[in-house]
């Protein structure tokens, strides 16, 4: 209640004024108008003004009604009716529990080459799916800090994609699915996509900056992927304290771009080898960044090898449970395994597996013939 | 961008003047790493005001957005390939053209399996006009080991594209673009790759190779000692990043190579033992180190160097004559392998299907593809297969 003046936002000199004049907490300022105080602390009103909202904006009743508050009931319906960005993949869906939902952060980590870019990719598209076949019909921004994207992938990608459409649309024989068709073409899917390639820290945090401006420009954005959160972030830093502080920054930042612009935000992280303790004695992959940078992101994904086969696992999230699906990368884009019965049980049994750790992975390479 | 400076952004003057001087804020990277309290206390503005300079500064810093249909169409009009064909047909196929511009490409594998000549071969196509796959300007070559040989290189061009290089002429104009510098150790690397833009657009350069990055790196960071593996680290993540700036800013490719090292499946008591594959010149090949019992042999460097190369190939021995080279990790192509012999011409595809490749390998991370190296000169089949 009795907040000490020196701990709000308010410029130096005109805290000094403040103490000065004898005002020294917040409770002193209750019912002090803006021109008597503008006059006793010789300020001008809007200075004045300006003092009193932060001051006594603290101070309002919590129980106010245009407060933000919302019920749970609110928010099932909102949770019911948003949808998430479906993948071509139903595995990686089932997983999230229909696919990357709208308002959150997801983190997909993993080791070099396993894919990570490609999802990304591969999400940009998915979202742009037309209403007519469950998706979402947004626009997608993709920033890239790595050098990774190509266009020509994503044009594979993208008619691929089509194609798919194209052929539910004709085997199902409905009209609304064929007329979005007209609007779903590779040009339209490639012009829906915004592009930013970041090439340090500070151009990355810049843009976050101003990115709600450009949603705001832009309404119909409904991904935001940054490929890859943690490469800017991995050289430049002696001061490891600052670069906690500024990734913090970020993913609040981030945080906020979801919730506002009903957008999903999907980060990219790599691994990084952390050296066993003893008796351990192996090196682990783990994500990189750092342990708090785990709580940056509402769900976390990792991707791994596992005897020639790519994995997802899901490793954090509030509303499904662990589980781990194979996928694989194909010409068209991310795509389901088609599994035999063998690996089936080898799935399930890596699903089984406590702990997060991933040990070496040539000990359980295995010379079998890759899942096409 | 982040060091743009604050005078630049259109305040006030008495202001940048007041926050340079007194404050030391004076470029926009400054403004941007500070938090909002700091600044409130550092500035003496108000919330609003310091808010709007905030948002001046990421507006300054923030790059420009273009949508892919814009990048695919500048990319057609701009005249330069998108991707450097290698005029191995097979591995030109996979990479849906070639070497990607824009982007670093990794050669990784064991002593004496080719690396060398792949980077002389590519020298001699970049030089090439563009009308026969050729990129059509200079070629910078940053050599750490001294193995850039200039006769070879006069020898791969005369017996690859011998009606190109048919008299005195095309020699003399081949050997007059290609820019070879030494740098035998990390500073004398780093101040070169500093340096290396203004050549690069005054020259105008059309590729970039750096063979090879890991030899300066391993002979001055002993892992063994403490913080010597993370310096390393960040200097190679620095390398990194420089070298795609320059492959983005000036759309061409940049192709590096890389050594090897053993890794020990079981259990260890320190760091990963880096075992020297030999800085010897290409073609000698002598003791390549064998694979140890429970360990095996993959590219050098560490997981991080991993990530931060765009795309990776990796070389290695069939038998005697016969290598193979493997697209481990790439954008845009997937897993596939080829193999090849080394000859006057360069590098040579074979199709020949009797050459019992290495087919029954299999896709994995590529920090951690196993590689088969020589054993010893002149034993034939004497290959520890991992």
């Amino acid at each position: 209640m009795s907040r000490h003046i020196g701990s709000y936002p308010i410029p130096p000199y005109l805290k000094n004024k403040l103490i000065t004049a004898g005002f020294s907490t917040a409770e002193d300022l209750e019912d002090v108008k803006p021109v008597e105080l503008s006059k006793e602390l010789k300020i001008t009103p809007e200075e004045a003004l300006e003092v009193l909202r932060v001051v006594q904006g603290d101070q309002k009743d919590p129980s106010s009604p245009d407060d933000g508050v919302k019920t749970a009931l609110d928010m099932l319906q909102e949770e019911r009716e948003q949808g998430g960005i479906i993948t071509f993949c139903s595995a990686l869906d089932e997983l999230l529990g229909g696919g990357v939902p709208l308002t959150k952060i997801t983190e997909f980590c993993g080791a070099p080459g396993v894919g990570k870019t490609q999802m990304g990719m591969q999400l940009a598209i998915d979202v742009q799916i037309p209403s007519a076949f469950g998706g979402l019909g947004g626009e997608a921004v993709y920033i890239d800090t790595e050098g990774s994207f190509m266009v020509q992938r994503l044009e594979d990608m993208a008619k691929a994609a089509m194609e798919h459409c194209r052929h539910i649309a004709t085997v199902e024989n409905n009209r609304d699915q064929l007329e979005a068709m007209a609007d779903f073409t590779v040009e339209h899917i490639l012009s829906r996509i915004h592009f930013y390639r970041v090439h340090d820290w500070v151009e990355l945090v810049a843009l976050i900056n101003i990115l709600p401006e450009f949603l705001q420009q832009h309404p119909k954005v409904r991904l935001v992927v940054i490929d890859s959160i943690a490469f800017p972030f991995r050289h430049d830093f002696e001061d490891l304290s600052l670069r906690t502080r500024l990734l913090n920054g970020l993913a609040q930042n981030c945080i906020r771009l979801a919730d506002s612009h009903k957008a999903a935000v999907v980060l990219v992280n790599q691994m990084t080898t952390k050296m066993g303790h003893a008796g351990d004695g192996q090196a682990h992959l783990v994500p990189a960044l750092g342990e708090s940078w785990g709580h940056a992101s509402t769900i976390r994904v990792l991707l791994f090898w596992e005897a020639g086969c790519r994995y997802a696992r899901l490793y954090k999230s509030p509303t499904r449970e662990e589980a781990t699906v194979p996928y694989q990368v194909t010409v068209a884009g991310v795509r389901d395994v088609c599994v035999p019965n063998n690996m089936q049980d080898q799935a399930t049994n890596i699903s089984k597996e406590d702990g997060e750790s991933l040990g070496d992975h040539s000990q359980t390479q295995r010379k079998r013939p890759r899942i096409s | 961008m982040s060091l743009r400076k604050l005078r630049r952004l259109g305040l006030e003057p008495e202001l940048v003047d007041r926050l340079e001087r007194h404050k030391k804020l004076s470029s926009c990277q400054d403004i941007l790493v500070k938090i909002h309290l700091e600044l409130l206390h550092l500035t003496n503005l108000t919330h609003s005001d310091v808010q709007k300079i905030v948002m001046t500064a990421s507006k300054a810093c923030a790059p420009t957005p273009m949508t892919a249909l814009q990048m695919k169409e500048a990319g057609v009009s701009s005249g330069s390939a998108p991707f450097f064909s290698t005029s191995l047909p097979g591995l030109d196929q996979a990479l849906h053209g070639g070497i990607p511009a824009g982007s670093v490409t990794e050669i990784a594998g064991p002593a004496g399996c080719g690396k060398t000549q792949f980077c002389v071969m590519l020298s001699v196509l970049a030089t090439l006009p563009c009308e026969i796959g050729g990129l059509g300007g200079a070629v910078v070559y940053i050599d750490t080991e001294s193995a850039f040989s200039a006769e070879r290189l006069v020898e791969v061009a005369q017996f690859r594209c011998p009606q190109h290089f048919s008299s005195d002429d095309a020699f003399y104009k081949l050997t007059s673009q290609v820019f070879v510098h030494k740098t035998p150790t990390c500073t004398d690397l780093w101040n070169r790759l500093q340096s290396l833009e203004e050549e690069l657009i005054q020259k105008r350069v059309r590729l970039v190779i750096l063979d090879s990055v890991a030899s300066v790196v391993r002979k001055e960071f002993d892992n063994s000692l403490r913080g010597n593996l993370s310096q390393r680290v960040k200097l190679l993540a620095k390398e990194a990043a420089l070298l795609k700036y320059l492959a983005e800013s000036l759309n061409i490719p940049v192709v590096v190579t890389n050594q090897i090292t053993t890794r020990f499946k079981a259990s260890w008591e320190g760091p990963h033992h880096d075992v020297p594959s030999g800085d010897v010149a290409d073609g000698n090949g002598a003791g390549a180190s064998a694979a140890v019992d429970g360990g095996y042999v993959t590219a050098a460097l560490g997981n991080t160097w991993s990530h931060s190369v765009n795309t990776r190939l990796i070389v290695q021995y069939l038998d005697d004559k016969h290598r193979e080279v493997m697209v481990a990790k790439s954008p845009i192509a997937p897993f596939s392998s080829f193999v090849y012999t080394i000859q006057s011409s360069g590098i040579v595809l074979q199709d020949d299907e009797t050459i019992h490749k290495s087919s029954e390998r299999v896709a994995t991370d590529p920090g951690l593809i196993p590689i088969k190296v020589r054993t010893m000169l002149g034993q034939g089949g004497g290959l520890v297969v991992p």
